[in-house]
């Protein structure tokens, strides 16, 4: 109806803007919120939120219990919503939304879907408008009546749709929930009779989620790689640390300390009443023998990892990176960084055993000894000389020169004049061919310059390009020896 | 009466800087392997598990280039054992050889002896944290720093670079922590220094100051570094006759040093793969002020 037709109805009616956004972020916030029943939540199209309870009602004491909690807890917020719960994702929806239930919520036994949807109009099946006028036209009112139906007829008269929601209704079909977000392998949960705010007490409890999820990773055997810690304030929002570490950990003290660093980002509003935390990701970690306190030979790897973990989350892990050696003329590419988390090409090659993870100190150390990296260096350092700083990209410069090859004679760089007393080259590198960048550009010629200026600095030029061409030649400086 | 006074009261004075000031040199020095230098140092070297301090000069106090060879060339040696002050020097002696032209002495650090006929590589990780990643890894191999060592950390703040060079220096296996910075508060330097004392490992403070502004407020500030060095460089001085550039040439200036007194030395880097570091010192004027004026500007 339009807003003017009601208004002429209704005068005085009170309107308000639609705003599809806000109302989408809202659910979202609210499937959130519902993550204290399952990892496994999504919004469902603007106005449900899907759960998936499969293997987590009996923590609530039953498939019923459960939903009068979430009930409950809808209500004190002022959430008018109605709670069914089913086989399907189709059943679920359509109880929710089309059976006489009052208030109170709809449980469909196992099993007996097909009874509990048999007197709902058709409406309930997720159908359009369009698809439930054409079904209710040809006398087809209830879903019950098109049971009977051959599906490949339903198809032909209707479209596929038809047939394959009552298919995903009556489980003949499998419809896949995709989560909000990603579904952790192990979670702990911690909830809290009176809320609360102090970051000391936050602290505290995380502790114990930390005991709690350390204790059952150690009997798996295995280390968190990511983790998410999520606490759920009274007013249904949830705040959240993710973190990772550089190599698999479950050591309490460390996993403590990383999310100790994070905690003054959580904003604990006026309280907060559930903590869950997850493992997002875990690795294998045999069990270590620990070195003895003073004997720190067995600590020291550990050591390592720990402080890349702690630089890692309060810098952010890219910010962590060493250097590797690379077969490539191009001076920017014989040198590249590389995370410090990802694992060697070495370990990868073979599975890792206890002694080797034990004997391994992190993946920036395994690499150290490998021949072919050490080769890689020396060659990068036998003659000619590289610089010690390298600019990438190379910053431009003004540059004053008599004959085409000759080095300039004096430069302008960062507002500073530079002039020339010695000079060394030209160094010709050209940009490697079978790349696709590298053929047939202008600046695919580089010649390198050694320049001491009359200080005694010296400066990696290149001229880019050559003379005699369209574009005249540019300078660039490159880098800086010592 | 007066005999007592003699002997007791340089007695009480060294209890009192004991008290006052732990021994610099409490783990260990690292020699130069140049005599003029090591002599100059309290406990014949660079004092492992203390804070050293590193600047630039004239337009490489922007780049840190020189200041970063320095360090590179130091710490690719750190991995040998730390020795008692006493042995140092016999240990590690240095080679002599007359330069040619008559001009000083040529001082050459060898290196250790090499296995299978490669560079020994070095043990442990070295935190080299840093606001902009211009470092260069051949750069850094032809100083005898391995890059496979280095772990990056890249911080764009000041604050944030003091702080991932304090945690570095309280983990374990990590044989040095650079950090480069353009502003240093005293206390950060303070904590530093007491961080490096307690895990004995050793840490450079790389000054890179974007502007003269900067640079002229930073430099007359005082911290708690044990030494503080600048290093310049100086022309090159080619063979005669021949065409291009010669070794690099720095002038090493110990500003300050706990214990000791300041120097001045001048030194030719050599870039071939047989030297280390500091290779030669063309002229060593150990008892040097602090003025900069005074020198020859040679070349």
């Amino acid at each position: 109806m339009p807003l003017a037709d009601a208004l002429s109805f209704l005068p005085g009616l009170a309107t308000a803007a639609a705003e599809p956004a806000e109302d989408a972020a809202a659910l979202r916030r609210l499937a959130e919120w519902c993550g204290r029943y399952s990892p496994w939540t999504a919004p469902d199209g603007v106005d449900g939120v899907r759960i998936e309870i499969t293997g987590s009602a009996h923590l609530w004491g039953g498939e019923r219990a459960l939903a009068a909690d979430l009930k409950t807890r809808l209500d004190r917020r002022g959430v008018i919503g109605r709670v069914a719960v089913a086989d399907t994702i189709g059943a679920a929806w359509a109880t929710a939304r089309f059976a006489e239930a009052g208030d109170s919520a709809v449980i469909v036994p196992p099993g007996e879907v097909r009874a509990a949807l048999a007197s709902l109009p058709v409406e309930a099946l997720r159908l359009d408008p369009t698809t439930a006028q054409g079904l209710r036209r040809v006398g087809l009112k209830q879903v019950g009546e098109l049971y009977a139906m051959p599906r490949d007829a339903l198809a032909r008269r209707f479209g596929e749709t038809v047939a394959q929601r009552l298919d995903q209704a009556l489980d003949d079909l499998p419809e896949p929930l995709s989560p909000l977000g990603e579904v952790p392998t192990r979670r702990v949960r911690l909830s809290f009779a009176e809320p609360f705010t102090e970051p000391a007490d936050l602290m505290l409890a995380a502790e114990r989620l930390i005991a709690d999820l350390v204790q059952r990773l150690a009997q798996e055997g295995t280390g968190a790689r990511r983790l998410d810690l999520a606490f759920h304030r009274v007013d249904g929002r949830v705040e959240r640390i993710r973190l990772g570490t550089a190599r698999p950990s479950r050591d309490p003290r460390h996993l403590a300390s990383l999310f100790k660093e994070r905690l003054d980002t959580v904003d604990p509003g006026l309280g907060i009443e559930d903590m869950i935390l997850a493992a997002l990701a875990v690795e294998p970690l045999p069990p270590q023998q620990i070195g003895l306190p003073g004997h720190a030979a067995g600590n020291e790897t550990r050591g390592i990892a720990q402080l890349l973990d702690r630089l890692g989350n309060r810098l952010g892990l890219d910010a962590l990176s060493r250097l590797e050696a690379r077969a490539s003329h191009i001076p920017e590419r014989a040198s590249v960084r590389v995370p410090v988390a990802l694992p060697s090409p070495a370990s990868l090659r073979s599975a890792p055993s206890p002694a080797s993870l034990r004997s391994a100190p992190s993946p920036a150390l395994r690499e150290r000894g490998d021949p072919a990296q050490r080769a890689g260096w020396v060659r990068g350092y036998l003659k000619p000389p590289r610089p010690i700083r390298l600019f990438d990209p190379p910053e431009p410069l003004e540059a004053f020169w008599l004959l085409p090859d000759d080095p300039p004679f004096r430069f302008t760089w960062r507002r500073r004049r530079h002039r020339v007393t010695r000079a060394d080259g030209p160094e010709r590198i050209a940009e490697e061919w079978w790349r696709p960048e590298g053929s047939g550009a202008v600046d695919a010629i580089r010649d390198y310059y050694r320049v001491e200026d009359e200080e005694g600095r010296r400066f990696w030029l290149f001229r880019a390009g050559l003379h005699g061409g369209e574009h005249a030649p540019r300078w660039f400086v490159h880098g800086v020896f010592s | 009466m007066v005999d007592a006074a003699r002997t007791l009261l340089p007695e009480l004075r060294e209890r009192i800087r004991r008290i006052e000031r732990p021994a610099a040199t409490a783990h260990g020095v690292l020699p130069f392997g140049v005599a003029a230098i090591d002599l100059t140092l309290p406990g014949g070297g660079l004092a492992r598990g203390a804070l050293h301090e590193i600047l630039g000069a004239g337009g490489d106090e922007e780049d840190g280039a020189l200041a970063a060879a320095f360090v590179a060339g130091i710490i690719g040696r750190l991995t040998i054992q730390p020795t008692s002050p006493s042995q140092s020097l016999t240990r590690l002696g240095p080679s002599l050889s007359p330069l040619k032209g008559g001009e000083g002495l040529k001082i050459s650090f060898p290196l250790p002896p090499r296995a299978g006929g490669r560079r020994p590589t070095g043990d442990g990780v070295v935190l080299w944290c840093l606001p902009r990643l211009d470092l260069y890894g051949p750069g850094l191999a032809a100083h005898g720093l391995d890059p496979g060592q280095v772990v990056l950390v890249r911080a764009p703040r000041d604050a944030e670079i003091l702080w991932a060079m304090e945690e570095g220096l309280r983990a374990p296996a990590i044989v040095a922590v650079v950090g480069e910075v353009g502003s240093l508060p005293a206390v950060a330097s303070r904590r530093l220094q007491l961080a490096a004392e307690r895990s004995g490992i050793t840490a450079f403070l790389l000054r890179r100051w974007r502007d003269g502004g900067q640079a002229a407020r930073e430099r007359a500030l005082p911290n708690a570094a044990v030494t503080r060095w600048r290093i310049a460089a100086l022309p090159s001085q080619p063979p005669r006759g021949e065409p291009g550039g010669g070794s690099p040439r720095w002038r090493v200036e110990l500003l300050r040093c706990r214990g000791g007194e300041p120097a001045c030395w001048e030194m030719e880097v050599p870039d071939a793969t047989d030297h280390v570091s500091l290779a030669a010192a063309l002229a060593d004027r150990p008892a040097a002020p602090r003025s900069a004026q005074k020198f020859r500007r040679a070349g």
